[in-house]
């Protein structure tokens, strides 16, 4: 699934325009204003039809788990009135509002002076060559799709997530903040993939690492592997991690609330 | 030819690539070019005896040097050096 936020006057129209444009399953999501209660009698609230039209409501969900949520069953996710740090933002109207700290390595963001002056054409094709929302959900949907999936057994995963403390005294680690040699890493990782995929047993093998900014208890990696039973499909998971590991450029940087420092500087 | 430098190795060179207009036949001048106006750059890559430190990672176009011919490889104009410390994904 791939994600866009969009802010400011009128950032709810677009997305509706949006999602008339672009070509894929598109879900859009609209801010409500605090204090919103539409369901106030459960956790959460569905309408169905017979014809599967449905509507929902409910009271528990954070926007990373409405993402994660989303992100198995949509090509395209229009956020109209959210901003996230790695997610690619439209701004609407004069940015005035908004504060200039964002860093340097979040997403693109692209502003557009009005409503009508947006060039819908050029934003979907923008949209439809951002980077994908990947999560473990969405992978093991892959799989359970795949054409190879009639051969298979078992699916087993691995998820890596930040630990904020290796130990009750450790000052609590707030963030990590991951660097990628971009194609190196790609290559490494395709070379990791096809040597896993050549064991007998192993039918498919899909591997994802987020980059930028990554929040405490948020997921960092996975590795998650299409297999004929449980052995290989255990096996393979493992080596999958302690390849990417050992073998793919990516570099870690952690925050914790004392300090910042590059990973391998503390370990060496 | 480009050099791209990664982690704590950008931070200490003040940028993430670097272009070499300089004739360089190996990878080792270009390493040389690349280090020689950038002294914290270079306490950080090389030790004492002005070798690479073991833990430092040299790529050229996406392959590491030391499986091969290390700072010997030849090197030409388009090519994509890259110059990082031990990986840590995950």
């Amino acid at each position: 699934m791939r994600p866009l936020c969009v802010v400011g006057p009128g950032a709810t129209t677009l997305t509706e325009r949006l999602a008339a444009r672009l070509d894929g399953r598109v879900v859009t999501v609209e801010r409500l204003p605090d204090g919103s209660d539409p369901a106030p009698d459960s956790a959460a609230s569905y309408g169905l039809a017979d014809d599967g039209v449905w509507v929902g409501a409910g009271r528990d969900r954070s926007e990373s788990d409405l993402l994660d949520h989303l992100s198995v069953d949509y090509d395209f996710a229009l956020l109209a009135g959210f901003e996230h740090l790695r997610l690619p933002t439209v701004v609407l109207g004069e940015d005035t509002d908004r504060p200039d700290d964002r860093e340097a390595e979040s997403e693109p963001l692209y502003t557009v002076p009005s409503l009508d002056d947006a060039d819908l054409d050029e934003l979907a094709t923008r949209i439809e060559s951002l980077d994908p929302y990947v999560t473990l959900e969405s992978l093991v949907a892959r799989l359970k799709n795949d054409s190879r999936a009639d051969r298979a057994g078992a699916i087993a995963t691995f998820t890596g997530r930040v630990r904020a403390k290796d130990d009750d005294d450790d000052p609590r680690t707030t963030q990590l903040t991951f660097e990628k040699y971009d194609g190196v890493a790609e290559e490494r990782l395709a070379a990791i993939k096809d040597d896993i995929e050549a064991r007998d047993g192993v039918e498919r093998v899909l591997m994802h690492h987020r980059t930028g900014v990554i929040e405490d208890g948020e997921d960092i990696v996975f590795v998650v592997v299409l297999a004929g039973h449980r052995t290989e499909a255990f096996r393979a998971v493992e080596d999958g991690i302690n390849r990417l590991k050992d073998e793919v450029p990516i570099f870690k940087k952690e925050t914790t609330v004392e300090s910042d420092f590059w990973v391998h500087d503390k370990s060496s | 030819m480009q050099w791209k430098l990664f982690a704590d190795l950008a931070e200490t060179a003040g940028t993430r690539t670097v272009s070499l207009d300089a004739d360089c036949d190996t990878v080792g001048d270009a390493l040389d070019t690349l280090l020689s106006s950038r002294p914290a750059l270079e306490a950080r890559v090389l030790d004492d005896d002005g070798d690479v430190r073991d833990h430092i990672n040299v790529l050229r176009n996406g392959e590491n040097v030391f499986t091969g011919e290390g700072l010997d490889t030849p090197v030409d104009a388009d090519d994509e050096l890259a110059l990082f410390p031990p990986v840590s994904g995950g």
